[in-house]
């Protein structure tokens, strides 16, 4: 069956019923979660830019922070049918892009931080991370197939791997 | 995306704000331009800067195809008005940038496309902290404040992954970002190919309010 194509934007997050490749460009420091349930067929992907919400944001997008975007996108999992024990997940992004010798920032060490809480996340919720390729300072871009189950990740000057 | 998640909810800046911010960016930018031109030993065209609010989620198309590779050159600047400064140019312009300034220090005869790229992207960085600190000098100059500035940061890559480093300054304090872009091109060279780069000027969110201060507009 052939695959239609989604792109997903900056910390926007989406849930689906394969068959669907899912799509994100140019992640930096952002983190591209996905997550499925290769029984139920579904499969969802989030677009991640930061790592916590601090409570504040109540009305911004949920995608945006790990701490939000991991419950939403295993709750609209099981929405749709998934099984939650089923569910696993895969994760790429959270480089970081600029190294200042002798300075440090927050910003700048973003992407760790966007990596660390994603895993915490999902481990609290008891979701299995099954593959991933975070850090470095290269961006990445990937895609997700709903029939293999297999993350493609295009990095420059690295070429594509899949995970 | 809708049109209300690009409001700027989260900093309420009146027309006459953005202006100021503006002209800090034209008095940067002219400096810069001075500078990248004794460095180049050429003429420098600049464009009147943009003081724009841009959403967060945006930023990739905002500044052309979110996919197009770039050379970027990053400074953080600590004192008295804390911000950040892109010196971005697609890499085609970026590599051109660099051929100009070594062949203008090291003659004619120099063969640019065997150095390799660990001197390139030395060229580059100095290129970009020549402009971001000449930019930065005029600015703390007019707000009479004292600066320091970071080690030039480069890097090559996707537009969008490269702009995720503005995102991640604003994005935990709202969905807007304040953003000053003006352009400097290099003209009348022999291959007729315009050369040219962004400055982006980032301000610390909490760095705003001392600067409107500053300049008399709040």
């Amino acid at each position: 069956m052939a695959e239609n194509s989604i792109v997903l934007g900056m910390a926007d997050l989406l849930v689906i019923r394969a068959p669907v490749k899912l799509i994100t460009l140019g992640l930096g420091s952002c983190i591209g979660l996905v997550v499925y349930d290769s029984f139920a067929k579904i499969a969802g992907m989030a677009h991640i830019m930061l790592p916590n919400s601090r409570g504040l944001m109540a009305s911004e997008k949920v995608g945006k922070f790990a701490d939000t975007a991991v419950p939403r996108i295993i709750e609209d999992m099981v929405k749709l049918g998934a099984t939650r024990a089923r569910i696993k997940a895969k994760i790429a992004g959270g480089a970081q892009m600029f190294a200042l010798p002798g300075m440090s920032a927050d910003f700048l060490t973003v992407g760790a931080k966007n990596v660390s809480e994603t895993m915490l996340r999902l481990r609290r919720l008891g979701i299995a991370l099954v593959a991933s390729d975070t850090g470095g300072n290269k961006g990445r871009t990937i895609e997700f197939s709903t029939s293999n189950w297999m993350l493609k990740v295009k990095t420059l000057g690295k070429g594509v791997s899949e995970i | 995306m809708s049109d209300n998640e690009f409001a700027p909810s989260d900093t309420h800046l009146t027309a006459l704000q953005l202006d100021a911010i503006k002209e800090v960016g034209n008095i940067g930018t002219g400096n810069a331009a001075t500078a990248l031109s004794g460095l180049l030993s050429t003429r420098i065209n600049m464009t009147v800067p943009q003081c724009e609010m841009v959403s967060i989620y945006e930023l990739g198309e905002h500044y052309g195809d979110p996919m197009q590779i770039v050379g970027a050159v990053f400074v953080r600047s600590l004192g008295g008005f804390q911000c950040s400064l892109i010196f971005i140019q697609n890499e085609e312009d970026a590599a051109l940038m660099v051929e100009l300034l070594l062949k203008q220090q090291f003659g004619t005869f120099i063969p640019v496309g065997e150095i390799p790229q660990e001197m390139t992207d030395s060229a580059l960085s100095e290129v970009g902290n020549i402009v971001l600190s000449s930019f930065l000098n005029a600015i703390n100059m007019l707000l009479g404040t004292q600066h320091q500035i970071s080690v030039p940061g480069v890097a090559h890559d996707m537009l969008s992954s490269i702009l995720d480093v503005v995102a991640s300054i604003y994005g935990q304090m709202g969905e807007t970002a304040l953003l000053v872009n003006t352009e400097l091109s290099v003209e009348g060279l022999e291959s007729g190919r315009k050369v040219s780069g962004h400055i982006i000027l980032i301000p610390d969110p909490d760095a705003l309010e001392m600067l409107l201060r500053k300049l008399k507009v709040m």
